[in-house]
């Protein structure tokens, strides 16, 4: 029940995001088709070409779909391109394969007495082959559709939206039912659109081997007919409709978002700020990914604003060797982001969010743990999980290692949110955290102090490209302003919010602006 | 009509065709016919353009096919094949019409012209047009199959086995169709089978291939009664005949040179002859081999007198039968009228030649005989 009225109170941002995980996987199958069928035909008639092709695609499909999205990134930026590229590049295969087998199968006698009457190749072609192929081609495209859709949930990873990121926003805060929600209208959606296309696999089959006395009023060709038609209609309205209404307003800048709590809260909380007192038009793309993600997108322009931490931009970066100064550190990344990138890091957000290692108070208390030096000594017993982003920046794991004399007995890499599960279950006894975690609170852990100061500062800092600066110079006291009621535990405090008590991040950030007077109405 | 000159074919280094010169006659259907891989149906693809040749020339009324557009060519040649010919997403109608309608054919003359066809192979309209194949039978499909050659009214069609794969019932109705749509609308017809009893039933002239060479090129007649090699004897089979009796004519079991005498003779020298040559008759003949009449030797019994002239005794009142008579024929007569010796006559009267019964039975008996043990 508990369910159902998640669901309701979270009905229309649900089915936005249906609409636009429908539009995404419909234009993505449909580029697909452009691609596929033709290729499917064209290496029917070069033989030579045939393997090559066959094994691109195959090769296609065996590469880990995140990693692929990953590669994209840096080429197309964040949002819709990527995520269509992807899909485009998975569900080819068998619209290809299919294509190919359904025209190579056709007899060959057939062929020739079609040649031996006098037709010619391209008649023999759209005339007999793609006809007899049809059921077979759209056999592929059924299977590509129905697997877009589950694909298509990777979209949230690169800020195009979709189900996904009910899913991937769920995962973060351990919230079974955003992870649902996201997951069973996917699931429908898969399994409505497999019907649907299996009603053109059944009108487009020629009627010679089809039972011509089905009977019942969803098997009727008169009744199919009429729901391919609507759904055609709908599907024109979804994907076209919207283009007449999307002028191009110049008042209009997008923020960016990295995957977790905080950032996400900070991105309404800007949101709601700038809408309410400006006449800006704010669009979100949260949940991008990790901070290089969405830095490369500020430098495609695919977003104008985002948070970003002084030490990410320190170390990982500008790659600077550790340095505990937080001035220092501040003004260096902003002197020298500026320099290289042209990007423009305005005056921090009053609080920070280190990384930092924190274990269960059952482990602090058998070993006596109070900083990371107590750690070294018994970690040898210990096991490690930390992100997977700690585990590969030189600021994190690689460095601490070097500066404390620590080796744990195993380190398994899990990302988000699980990692407090597997420890709060055993499986792992310490994880790295950030400083500002409300999970931290939820979980009740205990945070190590960092006594030989290796962690570089992690101060909240928004990064704004240059059109901001021009533009909108008016946002950048709003910022100011914001930070005013900004700190570590407030921070924290937000974030078990969300974590914890499963409000929705952006009534947290509406709340958290309204009590503080710094918006006068609910933007609802 | 369609000439073959000089047509030779290799496919990588094997020989298909070797050094064919070909003349199909106009109006007539001519069968290829060989074992499996004789290149039949290769020769039968070139008049298409399927297949162009490695070298040599190929005619049609005298004009090159080879220079000639092959979708232009293809289109005014009717090709049937066996039952995967017809598309089987399309209906009937569109089956027929397919050539008509990518041409533009206006829609009333299309109708028109399917209607006919589908009059010509006796199927109802009505019924079946808006079928598709596999709601036909075999034969039904392959009768649909005719009625598209000649839905362009080429003046060529090409039969690429059509039948074969057919029960031999229907097949032996079609090749019956076949013929009596051939008598009504004379087309020029190349047909491709391996069956002989086929090609001997449909054929004007059956050109009979082996290894890539044509070994002979001649009528159903001709091939039956005079092979020209022991490959075209075994491939007919010398049993053939049998199955088509109309083509055994008498002049093919008569005895050629019978015993004569000239009415003049006496009788006793004509019995003398009777006796030396073991013969119980003698044909009359005068100075120019015209049959007077016949001598019995039943009708000599008792004379004594062996002065008198043959002429007195000859039995002027004889039936007789014509060179190009069939056996048929010939059997129909001797049982009716009861008579042993039969005269064989041209049509001036002349002598060709003699049936007697027993003639005919030594012939007859040949088909239960074994070649070696005659």
């Amino acid at each position: 029940m508990a369910f159902l009225d998640y669901l309701f109170s979270n009905f229309s941002e649900i089915l936005d995001l249906l609409i636009e995980h429908i539009k995404l996987t419909s234009l993505s199958v449909l580029i697909a088709i452009i691609i596929g069928v033709p290729i499917g035909i064209l290496i029917c008639y070069i033989k030579k070409i045939g393997r090559p092709v066959l094994a691109f695609a195959n090769i296609m499909q065996a590469i880990p779909s995140m990693a692929l999205l990953g590669f994209t990134i840096p080429f197309l930026g964040i949002g819709t391109i990527p995520a269509i590229l992807m899909v485009v590049l998975y569900s080819l295969l068998p619209i290809i394969k299919n294509t190919y087998t359904g025209i190579a199968n056709i007899n060959p006698q057939m062929i020739e007495a079609a040649t031996g009457i006098g037709l010619t190749k391209w008649q023999i072609l759209t005339k007999v082959q793609i006809p007899l192929a049809l059921p077979v081609i759209m056999s592929g495209i059924r299977i590509s559709a129905v697997s877009a859709v589950g694909l298509m949930t990777l979209a949230a990873f690169c800020g195009a939206g979709g189900l996904g990121y009910l899913v991937y926003a769920g995962i973060r805060s351990i919230n079974n039912y955003q992870i649902l929600s996201g997951a069973i209208p996917a699931c429908l959606l898969a399994l409505f659109i497999d019907y649907v296309l299996g009603i053109i696999e059944n009108l487009v089959t020629p009627k010679y081997n089809k039972d011509k006395t089905k009977k019942g009023f969803f098997k009727r060709e008169k009744t199919q007919k009429a729901i391919l038609i609507i759904v055609g209609i709908l599907l024109i309205v979804l994907l076209i409709f919207p283009m007449f209404f999307q002028e191009k307003n110049d008042r209009e800048i997008t923020i960016g978002s990295m995957d977790f709590t905080e950032q996400e809260i900070l991105s309404y909380m800007i949101k709601d700020l700038i809408e309410d007192r400006t006449d800006i038009k704010v669009n979100q793309k949260l949940s991008l990914g990790s901070s290089s993600i969405v830095l490369s997108a500020i430098k495609e322009n695919d977003i104008d604003l985002y948070i970003d931490y002084t030490g990410t931009i320190y170390g990982s970066v500008l790659k600077k060797d550790p340095n505990s100064n937080i001035n220092e550190v501040y003004q260096i990344s902003k002197k020298e982001l500026k320099e290289t990138y042209d990007l423009n890091i305005l005056n921090d957000l009053n609080f920070s969010n280190t990384y930092t290692l924190a274990v269960t108070k059952e482990t602090a208390q058998k070993y006596n743990l109070r900083t990371i030096s107590d750690l070294s000594i018994v970690s040898k017993e210990l096991i490690f999980s930390p992100t997977l982003v700690f585990m590969e920046r030189t600021d994190c794991w690689l460095g601490l290692q070097k500066a404390y004399p620590i080796a744990f007995k195993d380190v398994i890499a899990l990302d988000g949110a699980p990692r407090y599960l597997a420890l709060m279950n055993k499986e792992s006894d310490v994880i790295d955290a950030y400083s500002t975690d409300g999970l931290l609170k939820k979980y009740d852990l205990v945070v190590l102090e960092d006594d030989k100061n290796f962690f570089l500062p992690y101060q909240a800092i928004p990064i704004v490209n240059n059109r901001i600066l021009e533009e909108f110079p008016e946002i950048i006291p709003l910022l100011e302003e914001l930070s005013n009621y900004l700190n570590d535990n407030i921070m924290r405090e937000l974030n078990y919010l969300v974590d914890e008590e499963r409000i929705e991040p952006k009534e947290v950030a509406q709340n958290f602006l309204i009590q503080n007077n710094l918006i006068t109405k609910e933007t609802i | 009509m369609i000439k073959f000159i000089n047509v030779s074919k290799t496919f990588g280094n094997k020989k298909i065709l070797d050094n064919i010169n070909l003349e199909i006659e106009k109006n007539k259907i001519t069968c290829l016919i060989g074992e499996s891989g004789c290149g039949k149906t290769t020769l039968l693809k070139m008049i298409n353009r399927l297949n162009d040749p490695t070298s040599g020339i190929i005619t049609i009324n005298g004009k090159n096919i080879l220079k000639e557009d092959p979708i232009k060519l293809r289109r005014n040649i009717g090709y049937v094949i066996q039952q995967t010919g017809l598309f089987p997403h399309m209906t009937i109608e569109e089956n027929i019409e397919i050539i008509p309608r990518i041409e533009k054919a206006p829609q009333k003359v299309m109708e028109k012209k399917t209607l006919e066809l589908m009059d010509m192979i006796d199927l109802n309209p009505n019924e079946y047009l808006k079928r598709y194949p596999s709601e036909l039978s075999g034969g039904q499909q392959q009768r649909i199959g005719i009625a598209r050659a000649f839905a362009t009214d080429p003046n060529i069609i090409l039969m690429d086995e059509p039948f074969s794969a057919l029960d031999p019932v229907t097949r032996l109705s079609l090749q019956d169709e076949l013929i009596k749509i051939q008598n009504k609308h004379k087309k020029t017809i190349v047909f491709v089978t391996h069956d002989m009893d086929e090609a001997i039933k449909l054929a004007d002239k059956i050109a009979i291939l082996e290894s890539g060479h044509i070994i002979q090129y001649d009528t159903p007649e001709m091939i039956l009664k005079a092979p020209a090699n022991n490959y075209v004897k075994e491939f007919v089979g010398t049993k053939r005949i049998w199955s088509s009796p109309e083509l055994i004519k008498v002049e093919d079991i008569m005895i050629a040179h019978p015993v004569t005498c000239t009415p003049e003779y006496s009788i006793f020298y004509c019995l003398n002859k009777m006796r030396m040559m073991k013969v119980d008759t003698l044909m009359v003949v005068n100075e120019e081999n015209v049959l007077l009449g016949i001598l019995y030797a039943s009708n000599l019994t008792g004379i004594t007198d062996y002065d008198k002239k043959a002429k007195d005794f000859i039995e002027k009142d004889f039936l007789a039968t014509h060179p190009q008579d069939s056996i048929i024929d010939l059997v129909g007569l001797i049982n009716e009228q009861k008579i042993t010796t039969m005269p064989v006559i041209d049509k001036k009267g002349k002598l060709k030649g003699l049936i007697t019964r027993s003639t005919l039975l030594t012939y007859m008996s040949k088909q239960f005989l074994k070649d070696g043990e005659k």
